[in-house]
C-alpha cells in the first residue's frame, strides 16, 4: 500500500503535520480519541434503456468528517470545503460534545499498512476508456434483447466509483487506501398475454475491467436476467403456511445477513437492543452451523483493506458450531465492551459517523450434497433469488423471495414467484436440518442500509434445510 | 455562480444547461438512556449539472466547489454527452415556464430554526426520552433525536430561469422496546415538519411511541385465512408510497408498472381521491417548482376511484405524450405532497364493524412488485373479533394485490395528518389474505 501523504497530495491540501494539528484542536475540549476521515471519490455511471445509452453521469464527493469521543458520545463535524479555517470549525464541532478541561496532547501521525490487498487489478475503472465501459452495457443489452421474443424491455446500468481516503486519528496513526467499485447491472421484462415478470442479474466487486472477461461476462449477466424473468411467465403463486424450506446456496445469504449478521454487530449487542445480546458462548443454532464475516477476500464486493477507522480487519468467527463466539467491532463499541477490534468500522462516506457493519458474510459449508438435501423433502418450497429483506433487533425477519420452486416428492417442479419467508432468528437457527456442501456467494451487486448508510457487502451460504418456516403469498 | 456556470457551459458547446446548487446547514443530536450518544453539526454545498448538446444528455455533481475542479468537470461532461446517443424526448422545459408561484406563501422557511440554542435541540431529545423511560413496560431505548436542517437551493438554466428559496425542516423521534429479551415488541415515534411551532411536543411523541410499543407486547400467530384489514395512517402511507411509484412516469415509459395503459380507467373504489400537490403551505413535500424549474401544481392522480394522471417530469411526458406535473426530482420523478383524501369515518368505528380482523401496524421486508402490483410483506397487527381489539399478532404476512387492495377500500378515515410527504389516512380494506401458521 501507497504511504500516506504522498499519494492524495493532489486531492487533499492538507499536509500530515496539519492533520495532527487538527487532531489536537479536536481534543482540546477533554475529548478521549479524535480521528480525521479525508474522503476523494469518484463515480462514473452509464445507463442503457430504450435501446439506446440515454445519459450517463461523473459525480465528485471531496469532504472531511472529524470525530471526537468522550466516553460513550461522539461529537461530529464534516465538510466539504477543506480550507484550514473551515476544517478547524469542524474540529471544534465535533470537540464540542466533550466538557472536560483542556487537553494536552502532542500528536505525530506514524503510517499503518495493511497486509492485505483486496483489490489487486491489471485494468483499473479509471483506466478505462468510457467507449470501453459502453460496449459492456450494450453487450449485457443486446444479449438480454435477443434471447427470446417475450422479452419486452430492458436496463442496463453501469457503475464504478474509485474511493481515495485517508484516516489519521490521536493514537498517531494514518493510513491510506484506495477501493476501486464496479457494477454492471441488467433488468428485465418479460411478457406473455396478459402476464409480465421482472428479471434481474449482475456482477461486479472490487475489480478490474478483466472481471467482465474472465469472470463474468456481460452476455451472462444479460442471458441470467432474460432467463429469470422468462422462468417467471410460468410461475405459479407461492403455497402458504409453515413448511420444509431449502435455501438455494448464494443468494441466500442475504438471509443469514439480515437475520443474523445484523444482531450481531457490536452496537446493537452493547446497547442489549439485539436478541443476542446475552448469548454469547450459549448455543443459538445447529451445531452443524459456522458464520464468518471476512473483509478480506480479494476482489469482493464487502472487502477492504482497512476499515473506515483506518483498522485492519480479520476475518472474524460470529458462530462456531452453532454458538455465538463473536460479535463486529468498530472503534468506540470495542472500547465500551473491553473487547478486541475486528476491523469493521464502516461508513458510507465523509458526511457519516462509523458504525460496525458486515463486509462478505457467510455460512461455511456443510456436508451434505445439495441434491440430497432436495430429496429429502416430500412437499416444501425451494427460495432461490430474493428482493431483499428486513429484521428487526427482537430477530424477527421477513424476506422476499423473488424466484423460487415448490418442491415435490424430492424434486423441483414449479416456478414460484413473489414469496415471503417470516420468522425469528434463533429458532430458525436451530431449525436448521442439514447444510450443504456448495458454499456459493450471491451477486457482487448488493448494499446493506443501516441508520441510513449505505456499503457495500456480499454474502453467501450452502444449500440449507430448514426443517420448518412460515411461508407468506398468495393462496 | 449557478448562472456563471451555465454560461461557460454555453460558451464550450452546450446546447442546453441546468445547474442546480444547494447548500445545507445541519444538525443532529441522538440521546440515549438520558445521555447525548451523538452529535452532528455540518455545512455543505453540492452542485448538479446537466447538459445537452445535439440531444444528448450527460450529467455531473460535485461536492468539490474549487474552481479547477469544475472547470474540468464542466469540460468533461460537455465531452461526455456526445458518447449518449440521440434522444428527440430529451431537452429542459420548452416552452420556459413561467413561474407565478409566490414563494413566501408556501412558508418553507422558519426563521426560528437556525436560532435555535443547540442546548434547546438537546433538551427536547432527553425530555421525550425522560418521558417514554418513565413509562412501566419500556425495558430499553434505541434513543430519542431531534434533527434541523436548513438548506438553500439554487436553479438555473439557459433558458434563462433563475431563482432560489430556502427551506427548514426539524424533527423530533424516539424508538423504544418492551419486554424480555426473546420476546421483545419495537415502536417509534416521530413528528417532521417544516416549521418548528408545528413539531409535536416531547409528551406527545413519547406517550405515541411508548403505546405504539407496548401494544405490540406478547403477540400471538393466527391462522391463514382471509380478513377485513383496517391500515393505520402510516400504512397507508406505505400502500400510497408503492402507489407513487407505480404511478410515476418513468415506471410507466418503461413499461414497469401495472398501471401502463391505465388513465381514465376505474382503478379504485369510488371512496378513493390521490393527489399530488406541490402547493400546500409549509408541508414536508412543498416546493415553488420541480428540479427543472417547472411550478409545481395541484395534480389529480385518482378522482373517484378513476386514474387521471401519471406523475410526469419532461422527459417522462414527451415520451408519454402527456403535459409535466411539475415533479422532476433529479434525473427522474418524484412526488411532492401525494395523498390519499381524508373521508369521513372514524377508526374506532371502522373496528367496530369488524366481525374478525386485523388492524395493521407494521409490515417489514421488500415484497412490493410494481409491475403487477402484487403485495406480500411480513407483517404485525392487532387481532379484531366482534368489534373489539383482542391481542396482538406477528409472523404473519399480508398478501395480495394493489390494484385489487384499491378496489376494495371500504371506508376512508378522517385522520390525514401529513406527517409524511407521502401520505395517507386510515382505510379498511376488506378481504385481505393474511397468512400465519
Amino acid at each position: 500500500m501507497k504511504k500516506a501523504g504522498l499519494a492524495f497530495g493532489d486531492i487533499f491540501p492538507l499536509s500530515r503535520e496539519a492533520l495532527g494539528q487538527i487532531l489536537e484542536l479536536s481534543l482540546s475540549r477533554g475529548g478521549e480519541f479524535s480521528d480525521i476521515f479525508l474522503e476523494h471519490k469518484v463515480h462514473h455511471f452509464i445507463n442503457m434503456e430504450e435501446d439506446i445509452i440515454k445519459e450517463t453521469l461523473e459525480s465528485i464527493s471531496l469532504g472531511l468528517g472529524i470525530r471526537v469521543i468522550s466516553g460513550d458520545r461522539t461529537g461530529y463535524g464534516f465538510t466539504n470545503d477543506l480550507s484550514l479555517e473551515k476544517v478547524k470549525k469542524a474540529a471544534l464541532t465535533a470537540a464540542a460534545v466533550a466538557s472536560g478541561k483542556r487537553g494536552e496532547h502532542l500528536i505525530s501521525l506514524q503510517p499503518v499498512t495493511s497486509a492485505h490487498n483486496v483489490s489487486p487489478l491489471s485494468c483499473p475503472p479509471e483506466r478505462a476508456s468510457l467507449e470501453e465501459k459502453i460496449s459492456l452495457v450494450q453487450r449485457a443489452y443486446e444479449t438480454a434483447q435477443k434471447t427470446d421474443q417475450r422479452i419486452k424491455k430492458v436496463k442496463v446500468v453501469y457503475l464504478d466509483q474509485g474511493q481515495s481516503l485517508i484516516v489519521a486519528n490521536s493514537d498517531g496513526d494514518i493510513v491510506s487506501d484506495q477501493r476501486p467499485l464496479m457494477k454492471l447491472t441488467c433488468s428485465v421484462i418479460s411478457e406473455k398475454g396478459k402476464r409480465r415478470e421482472a428479471g434481474f442479474s449482475g456482477g461486479g466487486g472490487r475489480v478490474g475491467l478483466e472481471y467482465f472477461s474472465e469472470k463474468v461476462t456481460p452476455e451472462k449477466i444479460g442471458q441470467e436476467a432474460a432467463e429469470e424473468a422468462l422462468l417467471l411467465l410460468d410461475a405459479v403463486d407461492p403455497p402458504a403456511g409453515e413448511m420444509p424450506v431449502v435455501l438455494a446456496p448464494g443468494h441466500s445469504g442475504v438471509l443469514i445477513h439480515e437475520a443474523v449478521g445484523h444482531l450481531l454487530e457490536a452496537d446493537f449487542v452493547r446497547k442489549k437492543t439485539s436478541v443476542f445480546w446475552d448469548k454469547m458462548e450459549k448455543q443459538v443454532g445447529s451445531s452443524q452451523l459456522n458464520i464468518y464475516d471476512d473483509p478480506t477476500i480479494p476482489h469482493f464486493r464487502g472487502s477492504y483493506n482497512v476499515d473506515d477507522e483506518g483498522t485492519v480487519p480479520k476475518r472474524t468467527l460470529l458462530i462456531h458450531k452453532g454458538k455465538m463466539v463473536g460479535v463486529l467491532q468498530d472503534r468506540l463499541s470495542a472500547k465500551l465492551m473491553r473487547m478486541p477490534w475486528t476491523g469493521h468500522g464502516r461508513r458510507q462516506d465523509y458526511t457519516c459517523i462509523p458504525l460496525p457493519r458486515m463486509s462478505n458474510t457467510f455460512v461455511d459449508r456443510g456436508e451434505y450434497d445439495p441434491e440430497e438435501i432436495i430429496r429429502s423433502v416430500e412437499k416444501g418450497f425451494y427460495a432461490n433469488k430474493y428482493q431483499g429483506g428486513q429484521v428487526e433487533d427482537s430477530g424477527k425477519f421477513t424476506f422476499s423471495v423473488s424466484s423460487g420452486f415448490l418442491i415435490e416428492g424430492g424434486r423441483l417442479t414449479a416456478p414460484v414467484r413473489l414469496a415471503t419467508l417470516i420468522g425469528s432468528n434463533i429458532d430458525i437457527l436451530t431449525k436448521i436440518e442439514r447444510l450443504g456442501s456448495d458454499l456459493e456467494f450471491g451477486l457482487q451487486t448488493g448494499t446493506c442500509s443501516k441508520g441510513g448508510q449505505a456499503v457495500p457487502v456480499t454474502d453467501g451460504c450452502p444449500t440449507i434445510k430448514i426443517k420448518k418456516m412460515t411461508v407468506g403469498g398468495r393462496v | 455562480m449557478a448562472e456563471d456556470i451555465v454560461s461557460v457551459c454555453r460558451k464550450c458547446g452546450a446546447d442546453e444547461v441546468e445547474v442546480s446548487l444547494v447548500s445545507i446547514s445541519e444538525f443532529s443530536v441522538d440521546v440515549r438512556w438520558q445521555q447525548i450518544e451523538n452529535l452532528v453539526e455540518a455545512n455543505t454545498r453540492y452542485l448538479s449539472l446537466k447538459v445537452i448538446k445535439e440531444k444528448r444528455t450527460a450529467y455531473a455533481t460535485s461536492s468539490d466547489l474549487t474552481r479547477e475542479t469544475l472547470h474540468r468537470l464542466i469540460k468533461n461532461t460537455i465531452n461526455r454527452a456526445s458518447y449518449a446517443q440521440p434522444d428527440e424526448f430529451s431537452g429542459l422545459p420548452s416552452p420556459a415556464p413561467e413561474l407565478e408561484i409566490e414563494i413566501p406563501a408556501l412558508r418553507l422557511f422558519d426563521p426560528d430554526v437556525p436560532e435555535l440554542e443547540p442546548e434547546r435541540k438537546i433538551a427536547l431529545a432527553k425530555e421525550t426520552e425522560r418521558i417514554a423511560l418513565s413509562e412501566k413496560g419500556i425495558t430499553n431505548t434505541h434513543g430519542a433525536s431531534f434533527e434541523t436542517k436548513e438548506a438553500q437551493l439554487t436553479l438555473a438554466n439557459s433558458m434563462g430561469f433563475l431563482n432560489e428559496y430556502e427551506e427548514t425542516l426539524c424533527s423530533l423521534s424516539l424508538g423504544l422496546q418492551a419486554g424480555e429479551t426473546d420476546a421483545r415488541a419495537e415502536g417509534y415515534w416521530f413528528s417532521t415538519q417544516r416549521l418548528f411551532k408545528d413539531i409535536e411536543s416531547p409528551e406527545e411523541v413519547a406517550k405515541k411511541a411508548v403505546a405504539r410499543t407496548l401494544r405490540l407486547l406478547n403477540p400471538r400467530k393466527i391462522k391463514t385465512q382471509s380478513v377485513p384489514v383496517l391500515f393505520e395512517p402510516m400504512m397507508s402511507s406505505w400502500l400510497l408510497g408503492f402507489l407513487c411509484a407505480c404511478v410515476s412516469g418513468v415506471s410507466i415509459y418503461q413499461e414497469a408498472s401495472f398501471l401502463v395503459n391505465k388513465l381514465g380507467e376505474r382503478i379504485a373504489s369510488d371512496k378513493i381521491n390521490v393527489f399530488d400537490d406541490g402547493l400546500l403551505p409549509a408541508k414536508l413535500g412543498t416546493r415553488p417548482y420541480d428540479s427543472e424549474g417547472v411550478p409545481s401544481q395541484t395534480t389529480p392522480v385518482i378522482e373517484k376511484g378513476e386514474l387521471r394522471n401519471f406523475l410526469c417530469n419532461t422527459y417522462a411526458a414527451r415520451k408519454l405524450k402527456l403535459k409535466s406535473t411539475a415533479n422532476a426530482d433529479g434525473a427522474g420523478v418524484g412526488p411532492t405532497n401525494f395523498y390519499l383524501q381524508a373521508g369521513r369515518d372514524q377508526s374506532s368505528g371502522m373496528i367496530s364493524t369488524m366481525d374478525k380482523g386485523l388492524i395493521l401496524m407494521r409490515t417489514i421486508g421488500h415484497g412490493l412488485n410494481p409491475l403487477t402490483g402484487d403485495i406480500s410483506r411480513g407483517a404485525f397487527g392487532l387481532w379484531v373479533e366482534g368489534g373489539e381489539i383482542c391481542y396482538p399478532v406477528s409472523e404473519i404476512t399480508i398478501s395480495g394485490n394493489l390494484g385489487e387492495f384499491l378496489m376494495k377500500v371500504e371506508a376512508v378515515g378522517d385522520d390525514l395528518d401529513f406527517r409524511t410527504s407521502v401520505c395517507g389516512p386510515s382505510l379498511l380494506i376488506g378481504d385481505v389474505l393474511v397468512s400465519g401458521e
